[in-house]
């Protein structure tokens, strides 16, 4: 039997009169909005303020700052610092390195990148363990043990060196599975890289409560009016997965960024030309000495992008689910007992 | 020679005041030209381990300079600075070699009572047997050899004996008879691809258990990708030091080398002396600030024979048509490289570099992208998808990244590879790699010759399917004929004057873009006495010349 839809809407705006007396959530909610925006904003910036895009090269370029001409790049290599306004916008936070690209309008076009990754790793690593958990929490025996162990593979796996070696394999030969086939500099190949290790995150403690909700009765109600495996997994338990599945997923969106960001600090990543906030350390880092805001800017958007999620998202779990902690713990001893109560095709393994 | 790593090379001026050390003699204890304290161990830093640690394999300007004091070939180059240094003089042959037959048999004596570092002696049939080992080892310097006689032929069978050298082991006289006449080969005897080993050394790269030594130094442990050590080689002083005087026996006791990847860490460690010298310049974000602070004390500009350029792919689309090669030129602003390599690179479009005998300067390609965009639409390529290849270390990568602009800039539709530097040459100098079709490399002179630079990587003859440094594969059969006549004949001033016209009809041709040349450092801590360290030409900074102050 579906939740009550009167309920169900109580519950939901319930959720949202917590939420919205968390203001420190709300702060953050509106910082968030602002990054979003910001890089949002990235060709508005790049076409009608600086005049340049992300990757267009001005090394050997002069701009005018206060009616002085000045080189982008001087010859021994040092790229030009912050104009702010000086220069009618135009290398606002100065040029990136020695290929004197505007570090403005690579700070947005790379926010548009590591959220884009980071979003899409996350929406990713999410259907993928939804879909696991459901299968292994419904079906349970030989489907559970088999999904389970593989989750415990991956889990058990040094994520970031394996994530590092694949990200290198792929970003160097590309992917080609049958009509899967992804070039070498793809932004998939992050994305697929982050979610496949980020699935047991959200599949394993999902899973638990797949495990307790198939026990309750109006699972049994359902199953008994005959409904399918398929209806009771989507019609039936999953709406009621809702609010783990928001918190899981706005979480995964920092992790997915925080990842991105290691992966292409260490080349792994998103590969050059193209920005993201990982890649653009890895550049700053290089000139830290002569132009430090060439690192710290776009580890700062890091920084303040990823605790406004993971506050939004504390935020959210404690608002859509104010008893989740008690019930993650019920199914968590429910999985570590068996999975037996009322069990239909044996023991969890999980 | 290929350089991997974030570089060193080879230099031409520099003439400090060192020439002490390079006159010294094998019982001349101090070595150096300083005054500074005999003994003490060096503590090292290379940004990468050198691609073999193995004299039969190494291409490297990293490897050579690990090696140069280890592995004697039967003629060496003079310990000095700068030209100087370039001077070809007896190694483990008594004398420079008797050239007769018209130019193709080469008559040399080994020198009497030579011993490795494990005592065993030294016979004139090691010779043979070395060269025939880096034959089989398909060393990427056989090319070198094939014209000895019967070379070709057992390159291909890997069944010897090689009929084209004979030795005596009695006489320790080795004669090579060579097909045909061959200009380069006395400078090619003092490679180090044919520096003699043991007879019983295993054919197979030695990297992690090196072979015996010759030279006053031997590698007593190696871990590759790690670092590796040097202690004096015991039958130095014993034997060959007496038996070769014109090659010092070094200051330093031995030296530990380290591989630290990170070049800003590597100056941070040579400015606090955790390290007394890093081999690699120090990185381009750091190199004025260390220039500046430490210049003439601690810190050293050493020009290199060197040309960096852009390769193309002249077998297939786009780059089979010279429109579309000359209009890249035309786009390829050396003036943007030159800042990318922070002020370290001279700019240039030709491909012998200054110091090299036969480069005259010449302007083919004057900077004009608007030209270029032209030149590439009436040429009308029938396929503009183009892969960009270059290695990860920096500015190398910028170098990429700046071709890969340039050719988008001009039309093209391209993909950037960045490959780690210790596998770039591998993967593109091997012909199975998909999507060769144009990239970012560099050459270091292997001799002061100019068919150094035109035979291994623009004559057709030099393209193979692995080992591949011709990695445009560039093959046109008036431009090898000329290479071919010319590498027969001793070089002169009417051969320079004739290597500085095909240097520009080669050019005219495009099979590169070429944007500078080199510049390279040498950077030590205070500890020791810049003015002793001798970089040479060829194999680089000598471990002999190091020395404490």
């Amino acid at each position: 039997m579906p939740t009550e839809p009167s309920a169900e809407r109580g519950q939901w705006s319930l959720a949202l009169r917590r939420f919205v007396r968390n203001r420190l959530a709300l702060a953050f909610l509106g910082l968030f909005s602002l990054i979003v925006a910001f890089v949002l904003a990235a060709p508005l910036w790049a076409n009608h303020v600086a005049g340049t895009g992300p990757n267009e090269e001005h090394t050997v370029e002069q701009i005018t700052v206060d009616g002085e001409k000045k080189d982008v790049v001087t010859v021994e290599g040092k790229p030009i610092g912050p104009q702010w306004l000086a220069a009618d916008g135009k290398f606002f936070l100065g040029a990136d390195s020695r290929l004197g690209r505007d570090e403005m309008v690579r700070l947005m076009y790379g926010g548009r990148t590591s959220l884009l990754i980071g979003l899409s790793a996350a929406l990713l690593a999410t259907i993928l363990a939804v879909i696991l958990a459901l299968l292994a929490g419904y079906f349970r025996g030989w489907v559970d043990g088999l999904i389970a162990r593989t989750l415990d593979v991956i889990w058990s796996l040094p994520v970031f060196l394996i994530g590092l070696s694949l990200g290198i394999a792929l970003a160097v030969g590309g992917l080609k599975i049958g009509p899967l086939e992804l070039s070498s500099g793809s932004i998939w190949n992050p994305i697929i890289v982050i979610s496949i290790f980020t699935v047991p995150y959200i599949a394993r403690p999902i899973r638990g409560e797949v495990l307790a909700y198939s026990e309750k009765e109006f699972v049994e109600a359902a199953i008994a009016q005959g409904a399918g495996p398929l209806r009771v997994m989507f019609s039936e338990i999953l709406p009621n997965l809702a609010s783990t599945i928001i918190v899981f997923f706005t979480l995964m969106i920092a992790n997915s960024m925080l990842f991105e960001a290691g992966l292409s600090f260490l080349g792994a990543g998103v590969q050059p030309p193209n920005s993201s906030w990982g890649t653009m350390i890895t550049t700053g880092v290089e000139l830290l000495r002569i132009q430090p805001l060439l690192a710290i800017l776009p580890g700062t958007m890091i920084m303040l992008t990823v605790l406004s999620l993971n506050i939004v998202g504390d935020a959210l779990r404690d608002a859509l689910d104010p008893r989740g902690k008690a019930r993650m713990d019920a199914a968590l001893e429910f999985e570590a007992q068996g999975g037996t109560a009322g069990s239909r095709q044996g023991t969890a393994l999980g | 020679m290929k350089k991997l790593g974030a570089g060193i090379a080879i230099v031409v001026l520099g003439a400090l005041a060192t020439i002490g050390l390079a006159s010294c003699g094998g019982g001349d204890t101090s070595g150096g030209g300083g005054n500074g304290q005999q003994g003490g161990i060096l503590n090292a830093t290379y940004a990468s381990f050198p691609d073999y640690m193995d004299p039969a394999l190494s291409y490297t300007v990293e490897g050579w300079t690990a090696m140069a004091d280890v592995y004697i070939p039967l003629l060496t180059y003079k310990h000095a600075n700068g030209e100087e240094g370039s001077e070809v003089i007896p190694g483990l042959a008594k004398e420079m070699p008797k050239i007769s037959n018209g130019g193709k048999t080469y008559t040399l004596f080994l020198r009497p009572g030579l011993k490795y570092s494990d005592g065993t002696p030294v016979k004139a049939s090691d010779f043979p047997a070395s060269v025939e080992r880096m034959i089989e080892l398909n060393s990427p310097g056989s090319p070198f050899y094939l014209t000895i006689e019967g070379a070709e032929k057992f390159a291909e069978t890997k069944k010897g004996p090689l009929p084209g050298i004979k030795a005596d082991d009695k006489t320790g006289e080795i004669v090579i008879n060579l097909e045909s006449p061959r200009g380069t080969f006395t400078a090619e005897l003092a490679m180090m691809f044919v520096s003699v080993l043991p007879q019983d050394t295993p054919v197979e790269d030695l990297s992690a258990d090196p072979a015996p030594a010759t030279g006053p130094y031997m590698i007593t442990k190696s871990q590759p990708g790690k670092g590796w050590e040097y202690q004096r080689n015991p039958y130095w002083a014993k034997a060959n030091g007496e038996a070769m005087p014109d090659l010092p026996e070094g200051v330093v006791d031995g030296a530990k080398v380290t591989v630290v990847r990170n070049e800003q860490s590597q100056v941070d460690d040579v400015e606090r002396g955790v390290y007394e010298w890093m081999q690699n310049p120090p990185p381009s974000s750091r190199y004025a600030e260390v220039k500046e602070k430490y210049e003439g004390s601690q810190f050293r500009v050493e020009p290199t024979i060197s040309t960096y350029y852009f390769w193309m792919n002249a077998q297939e689309p786009p780059f089979d048509d010279v429109k579309v090669r000359q209009a890249v030129n035309h786009a390829v602003d050396p003036r943007a490289l030159e800042r990318i390599y922070a002020g370290q690179l001279s700019g240039s479009q030709q491909i012998l570099p200054p110091g090299m005998p036969g480069h005259k300067e010449f302007e083919l390609y004057p900077y004009d992208l608007a030209k270029a965009k032209q030149m590439v639409k009436e040429a009308n390529p029938s396929d503009m998808d183009i892969t960009v290849w270059t290695d990860t270390e920096s500015p190398n990568n910028e170098a990429g990244e700046y071709f890969n602009e340039v050719l988008k800039d001009i039309g093209f539709n391209t993909t950037l590879k960045l490959v780690n530097a210790d596998n770039i040459t591998t993967i593109t100098g091997n012909l199975s790699t998909p999507n060769l079709d144009a990239g970012w490399s560099n050459w270091y002179e292997d001799y002061p010759h100019p068919n150094d630079f035109l035979q291994p990587l623009l004559a057709g003859e030099s393209i193979q399917p692995t080992n591949n440094y011709n990695f445009g594969q560039f093959d046109d059969p008036a431009i090898n004929k000329k290479i071919a006549e010319l590498a027969e004949e001793q070089l002169g001033p009417e051969q320079e004057e004739a290597y500085a016209q095909l240097d520009e009809e080669i050019m005219e041709l495009a099979p590169w873009a070429p944007f500078g040349n080199r510049t390279v450092s040498t950077f030590v801590s205070d500890e020791i006495d810049l003015d002793s360290v001798i970089f040479n030409p060829t194999f680089g900074h000598y471990l002999s010349s190091f020395e404490f102050k």
